[in-house]
């Protein structure tokens, strides 16, 4: 099953670099930089699908105080941090050549350096407690608060007047993209997903093991 | 229009490359060592139980 969803994640990423690099044009505006956004937009999809789930898994674990739920917050915490430092890396490189500049004191990227900085916490809390329940309890505690920031990083570009550009895709109503753009976008988030899952199981096996190992 | 700036989509895709190559590879080694660690821990307890008709000093 897991060699499956390997298999199907390591097809995807193909397809999505096959659409990023071969099948989408050169975007008239902003050349081939551009296809950065196949990356940065996947990623940042993932980081907010992770964070979400560490808010359903935290809640579960406060009232089944079942394992299960917690390993699945770390894991997905833990993946999320990963896929949110990669936004925000990808973004920096990007905003180089596009904006003159590696980093700004935007909403959007402040926003986003704080969700970032508040899942490290997480994570290193977790670190911290020596006794596993009462670790869990406090993280499941944090994993809650922490998610009220992801609708803070997302409506941040239209509460605040913000370089960063509104949502292209991840919003209501009709785009304004070509189709051939979005069909690459969606391709790379269907990967980034797939990917997702397969870090998170394997990560969640990993967690499984080491509190077997020190029971 | 914008110069193409390649140098930044390849610096993109292999910062990308390399994070997930290796956080992937932490996870099999760990989960690798966890496996062994748990097999040897079982292989271990059943050399300490005297079997029958195993010599004893």
């Amino acid at each position: 099953m897991r060699s499956l969803l390997g298999g199907l994640t390591l097809v995807g990423l193909a397809a999505g670099l096959v659409m990023g690099f071969g099948i989408a044009p050169r975007e008239a505006t902003q050349g081939n930089v551009q296809r950065i956004m196949y990356l940065h937009v996947p990623s940042v999809w993932v980081a907010y699908l992770a964070f979400a789930v560490v808010l359903v898994a935290s809640i579960a674990y406060l009232v089944r105080r079942a394992e299960t739920a917690d390993r699945l917050a770390h894991a997905s915490a833990e993946v999320g941090v990963l896929f949110t430092g990669l936004t925000i890396a990808t973004g920096s490189i990007w905003g180089k050549p596009t904006w003159g500049t590696w980093w700004t004191w935007d909403a959007r990227l402040t926003t986003v350096s704080i969700l970032f900085v508040m899942y490290l916490g997480y994570l290193l809390l977790r670190g911290m407690i020596e006794d596993r329940e009462r670790g869990a309890r406090f993280a499941a505690v944090l994993g809650i608060v922490a998610a009220f920031n992801i609708p803070l990083v997302h409506f941040s570009v239209y509460w605040w007047r913000t370089l960063h550009q509104p949502p292209s895709l991840m919003k209501p109503g009709p785009g304004t993209m070509p189709a051939i753009i979005v069909t690459s976008l969606l391709v790379n988030f269907a990967a980034f997903t797939l990917l997702y899952i397969y870090f998170v199981t394997r990560r969640a096996r990993v967690l499984r093991l080491e509190a077997e190992a020190e029971a | 229009m914008m110069p193409d700036n390649w140098g930044f989509v390849f610096a993109a895709y292999g910062l990308a490359l390399v994070v997930l190559v290796l956080y992937w590879r932490f996870l099999v080694r760990r989960e690798r060592e966890l496996t062994e660690g748990r097999q040897i821990a079982a292989h271990g307890t059943g050399l300490s139980t005297p079997r029958a008709g195993h010599p004893t000093a």
